[in-house]
């Protein structure tokens, strides 16, 4: 190819490309700048922005009495629902992967829930955890068992918000389910003629085999998880006392309902940095769990 | 073989059961949407309403103009939909066909950022549309699918079109075809399948899409389907019936769709995970 011809293809090449990369620019590493500075700025409302140093970091560690909560609230909520969440998604994948009846109409339903608006969703489950009229305590009546204030206390409420997340866990069944049905037949039929049983052929080949797709499947449910905030937004606005002030919508609260944006850049600074700790964790422990084959 | 079947009717049998109380709560908004307030508070609860009360749907939309509301989610979705098949195809032709100085690092960048939470963002990205003196309606929430399309849909456009050999591009080249003319012609009706993926899944996340149109959206009129449902929600917290109707109306359309291009959402969530 001559030099010519080269240079033409590169211009084309980045004409392809000047939409990714101008996406790049503007929606990931300036916005990236935008954080850092402007959290080391006093910014509200209609004021100009006044350089305070890291003033800002200062008043959440030590005079903001719902930042820590908002953390840990934030961190419960993933953890509760990604650790329940891939227990659900994966018995259900196993189940669905038997020879049983119907099972299009099954994958069909416990997907479903994953593309349904999350609003509409939260709606009808927090009538559904209402205190007095729900089904959920209509439930637990009829078995014997008191009521319970899911939503309004602070025990429950991140449980209650977490298990409407799972329910929306449609996509992982189906990437584990086609993980499932990727396993050759042949790996299986082999501990049978070994003289292995169901516990052995699913702890000796099916774990291994899908560790990859579980590594993935946790690390997108954690990132997307520990992002949680329709809940909060329309259930519980953050309630009962800070427990599901959720981190996304704390910042939302502080930067465009307070009008407070240096404040609410620096709290989108940490909470950056920490997704950034998790996901870090996440690649570390897999190192020695993730079975590749052909190693 | 007894036992095969057994354990059979069992797996069946538990599946039905969380099948069941999977879809209970789409059950659950139905039955609510067609009751009375004085049915909806009833408890015990019924299970189902004594008559149909289909009047709840008109005394829903008096409040909640449903129509303006899919216009104006419309007018969003529509044109996101087609940037992030325009945008992401683009790059992703490049990136799997063309030589150029810098590609592994554009690639690698491009890959990095599916990693950055968007959350993390939306302040000085809408600082920045304030800048613009733009930052009040439609505009900030189109523009980005203008922009790439999403990482990850350039990443799954990549790796389709490298399956495709490179004769049909050289043949197509001598018979004096440029290079958007093998794209557009040539390379995308191949991967087809993937594009209307793509496509499906743009249009959930622009439907369901809640931040976003609350962070630039303020006017009652311009409001999308979820921004209406959650004000609507906010505003007549207890009037149940007309909640519950307002709530199958927004999900109706997301359900319908799914059932239409079941396959291709199935097959979508399939490749998103396959990348691992």
């Amino acid at each position: 190819m001559s030099a010519k011809r080269r240079s033409r293809a590169a211009i084309a090449a980045y004409l392809f490309l000047a939409p990714a990369i101008l996406g790049l620019v503007f929606y990931t590493f300036l916005p990236i700048f935008g954080v850092v500075g402007m959290g080391l700025t006093e910014w509200d409302a209609l004021k100009a922005p006044k350089f305070i140093g890291l003033g800002n970091f200062v008043e959440l560690f030590t005079d903001d009495m719902f930042f820590v909560r908002s953390v840990t609230s934030t961190l419960y909520f993933a953890l509760f629902t990604v650790v329940l969440g891939t227990v659900y998604a994966f018995v259900v994948a196993l189940l669905l992967n038997q020879r049983i009846a119907g099972r299009g109409l099954f994958r069909s339903i416990f997907f479903l829930p994953y593309i349904v608006p999350s609003i509409g969703a939260a709606i009808v489950w927090a009538w559904m955890y209402e205190a007095n009229f729900g089904v959920i305590n209509f439930v637990l009546n009829s078995i014997g068992l008191d009521k319970v204030q899911w939503l309004g206390n602070e025990a429950t409420a991140t449980p209650a918000l977490g298990m409407m997340a799972i329910w929306g866990f449609g996509n992982y069944i189906v990437i584990y389910l086609a993980g499932l049905q990727g396993i050759p037949k042949t790996y299986l039929e082999a501990v049978e003629m070994d003289g292995g049983n169901a516990w052995h052929k699913f702890r000796h080949i099916t774990l291994p085999l899908l560790s990859p797709v579980i590594f993935f499947n946790v690390l997108m449910s954690v990132i997307a998880n520990l992002q949680v905030f329709v809940p909060a937004l329309s259930i519980t606005k953050g309630a009962p006392n800070g427990s599901t002030l959720y981190m996304v919508y704390y910042i939302f609260k502080q930067g465009f309902w307070n009008n407070r944006f240096g404040y609410a850049s620096a709290v989108s600074l940490i909470f950056f940095a920490f997704i950034a700790c998790v996901t870090a964790i996440i690649f570390a422990s897999s190192r020695n769990l993730l079975f590749f084959e052909g190693e | 073989m007894t036992m095969r079947t057994g354990t059979n009717y069992m797996i069946t049998a538990l599946a039905s059961l969380m099948g069941l109380a999977c879809i209970f709560p789409f059950f659950w908004m139905l039955r609510s949407s067609f009751m009375n307030n004085i049915e909806i508070y009833q408890y015990p609860p019924r299970l189902l309403p004594s008559i149909l009360r289909a009047d709840n749907y008109p005394a829903a939309l008096s409040i909640f103009p449903f129509g303006r509301y899919l216009i104006n989610t419309l007018t969003i979705a529509i044109p996101s939909v087609a940037g992030t098949l325009l945008t992401s195809t683009m790059a992703a032709y490049a990136l799997a066909r063309l030589e150029f100085p810098l590609k592994r690092l554009i690639f690698t960048l491009i890959i990095a950022s599916m990693l950055m939470p968007g959350t993390v963002t939306i302040i000085p990205i809408f600082k920045g549309w304030v800048a613009l003196h733009m930052a009040s309606g439609y505009l900030p929430l189109i523009v980005p699918a203008f922009l790439g399309g999403g990482a990850f849909n350039i990443f799954l456009c990549r790796q389709f079109l490298m399956t495709i050999p490179r004769d049909l591009d050289e043949a197509a080249t001598i018979d004096g075809a440029g290079r958007v003319r093998i794209l557009a012609r040539i390379l995308l009706p191949l991967i087809k399948p993937v594009l209307i993926s793509i496509g499906l899944f743009a249009f959930i996340l622009y439907w369901n899409d809640v931040l976003g149109p609350l962070i630039y959206i303020s006017r009652n009129e311009q409001n999308t389907i979820s921004q209406g449902l959650a004000n609507f929600r906010a505003g007549f917290g207890t009037d149940y019936r007309a909640i519950m109707a307002a709530s199958c109306m927004s999900v109706a359309p997301a359900v319908a769709l799914y059932f239409a291009g079941q396959k291709y959402f199935i097959e979508g969530i399939v490749l998103s995970g396959l990348k691992s």
